[in-house]
């Protein structure tokens, strides 16, 4: 139970050091750098485009290796 | 050390062994398992057979898959057929990454070359069979922590520490920041369909013991210091992930090294109030870290992974938090430090402004924490890097925004589950990131500025050759050197240096901060008569 998430907006101030950031201010940031971000995600995403070909689950299976620390 | 020094060097000896007493110097090491796999074949390639594959050249150079390297790092084969590489001792966090960064070179040298070794055998298994294609077998070689059926393998942290720590200073004081710093040095992982900060929390189960592989604890007691034991234990840190961010790497040591120096400085004080230390002034005899024990380690472990630096910890106090409040408080007992003591931790780590430095990344990292920005976040942190691209592909795959993307990935309340075939594509992303062989997801990261990397590859490629300097590996890489060159038997390991032929030599070399073969004059004889040897191997060859 003690062990969840706490959202970020929803922290409290007393043992803050940083709340200079208001969370209206976030979301706008947040939105000016999605188109952006998207577009190099996805060029990264093309670059790798002939690893999102091959079989994964294949890719996957092939890697069982028992032991180690 | 009755082999290490005669009797004129002895004081001086003992003068540089209580000086590192007294200082915050310390030893660095990083032991990095590999895990191995095939694909491109019409059958399936055993690990094992790949990694005696991978480790023939050096059987046959050595002897033995147990070897030590020139620039003073151990390469060797471990249990389960994991490669391994254990970066030689280095005195600063940046030596230890670069020492790691050329251990990849090797690895990736050594899968490379065994890879068209398993070409040709598979182009000769095809003719026998009257096939015609050429062999496409592609080794992967990941630095990461877990296969797909969840066996884990470690990626170890050695620190030297003062032996006057106790090991209730370890579980108390410094066990809470290993746990909460995952919130910037966890590798991430995806698995059973959902996205986890760091590679290891899953498998640890245990605190502070002397399992390795019976149970995983997050720190490890076997104390093998490699040094004087009256003065100095090992440090071994277990609960780490294997980084493919340099910046991880390093700051997973550095940070690690500023809360060992307070905890180290609180401890001396405790043991010789009276003595005669360096340091002048005592403002308070207390550790600002004494009070944040934490009530249930693993379970805080385990709700980091989960929730990163929002996840919600409770200290043996009673008082809850997140893991980014208490790194917070870290940090801040870290500066408060620091206001009096960073020209004695910059001397440990030989660059002046080295500790505040450390100290200004860690504050900016907790910043960009506190304000989830993931994009500025992925530059330096594997997770968020892949948090980053995961959610992209998710919101291509099913037409869908970023946001929800992330939610169903991070396996959110109300958000639906991912659908096998994205699974399975994000679980083979998650592999192809940590392939330091044939994978390309980090590869072209890098390669578009998403993720910076602080080592150039002439940078790696010197540290092949070179050991980090004021170091014990610099007298441990001239010595293989030499002998190599002098076509001589010899063996070697962390405190020791032996020539087997035409008579065995035995050299000691217990101080790790000892870099001068001057002060060794056993070892300038070796090395002298060394040189000679190799002017007559080459003379007769």
């Amino acid at each position: 139970m003690p062990q969840q998430r706490m959202h970020a907006a929803s922290q409290s101030s007393d043992s803050q050091q940083n709340q200079e950031q208001p969370q209206a201010q976030v979301s706008q940031q947040q939105q000016n750098t999605t188109a952006e971000q998207v577009d190099a995600l996805d060029a990264i995403l093309d670059d790798i485009s002939t690893v999102l070909e091959t079989n994964a689950q294949e890719y996957v299976d092939s890697f069982v290796q028992k032991g180690g620390q | 050390m009755p082999q290490l020094h005669d009797s004129t060097s002895r004081s001086n000896t003992d003068a540089q062994l209580s000086a590192h007493e007294y200082s915050f110097d310390r030893i660095f090491g990083l032991e990095t398992e590999y895990g191995l796999s095939v694909t491109g074949t019409d059958h399936a390639i055993e690990a094992g057979a790949v990694a005696v594959t991978m480790f023939r050249p050096v059987v046959e150079h050595a002897r033995s898959t147990n070897t030590y390297e020139p620039n003073g790092a151990r390469l060797y084969l471990d249990v389960g057929s994991h490669p391994e590489y254990a970066t030689a001792e280095a005195r600063s966090p940046f030596d230890a990454l670069v020492n790691d960064a050329a251990g990849e070179q090797i690895m990736r040298s050594m899968a490379l070359t065994a890879q068209q070794q398993l070409r040709k055998q598979e182009q000769r298994h095809q003719a026998s069979t009257a096939q015609t294609n050429s062999s496409q077998a592609l080794i992967h070689l990941f630095k990461n922590n877990a296969d797909s059926a969840g066996h884990s393998f470690g990626c170890h942290e050695n620190y030297l520490i003062r032996r006057f720590v106790h090991l209730q200073d370890i579980t108390n004081q410094l066990l809470p920041f290993l746990i909460t710093r995952q919130i910037m040095t966890g590798a991430g992982r995806f698995a059973d369909g959902h996205f986890r900060i760091t590679q290891r929390a899953t498998f640890v189960d245990e605190t502070v013991s002397s399992a390795t592989t019976r149970s995983r604890p997050m720190v490890n007691t076997r104390d093998e210091p490699h040094a004087n034991p009256e003065q100095f234990r090992r440090l071994h840190v277990i609960i780490g992930d294997s980084n493919r961010s340099q910046w991880a790497t390093r700051m997973k040591l550095a940070m690690t090294h500023l809360v060992l120096c307070v905890i180290e400085h609180y401890a001396r004080l405790e043991q010789q109030p009276a003595s005669p230390t360096f340091i002048e002034s005592q403002p308070s005899s207390t550790s600002p870290f004494a009070s944040f024990a934490l009530a249930d380690p693993v379970a805080a472990n385990h709700a980091i992974d989960e929730f990163g630096a929002h996840a919600v910890i409770t200290l043996a106090t009673g008082e809850q938090l997140t893991a980014l409040e208490l790194q917070q408080r870290y940090l801040a007992g870290c500066q408060q430090f620091l206001t009096e003591f960073s020209t004695h931790v910059d001397r440990s780590l030989g660059e002046a402004g080295a500790a505040q430095h450390i100290a200004d990344e860690w504050q900016s990292s907790l910043e960009l924490l506190s304000r989830d920005d993931f994009e500025s976040l992925a530059h330096t942190m594997d997770w968020a890097a892949k948090l980053q691209l995961y959610s992209r592909l998710v919101s291509r795959m099913l037409q869908i925004n970023l946001e929800q993307a992330q939610q169903m990935l991070l396996g959110r309340e109300n958000a639906q589950q991912l659908p096998n075939a994205v699974s399975a594509r994000l679980a083979q992303l998650d592999l192809d990131y940590h392939d330091i062989a044939n994978g390309q997801v980090f590869e072209s990261l890098v390669r578009h500025g998403y993720v910076r990397q602080e080592v150039t590859q002439q940078q790696a490629e010197q540290a092949v050759s070179t050991p980090p300097s004021h170091t014990r590996a610099v007298l441990r890489g001239q010595f293989i050197q030499a002998a190599e060159q002098a076509g001589v038997r010899f063996t070697c390991d962390w405190t020791s240096l032996e020539v087997l032929e035409p008579h065995k030599v035995s050299i000691q070399l217990l101080d790790p901060f000892v870099s001068s073969a001057a002060e060794v004059p056993q070892l300038t004889q070796v090395l002298d008569d060394l040189v000679q040897r190799a002017t007559q191997f080459r003379a007769s060859h």
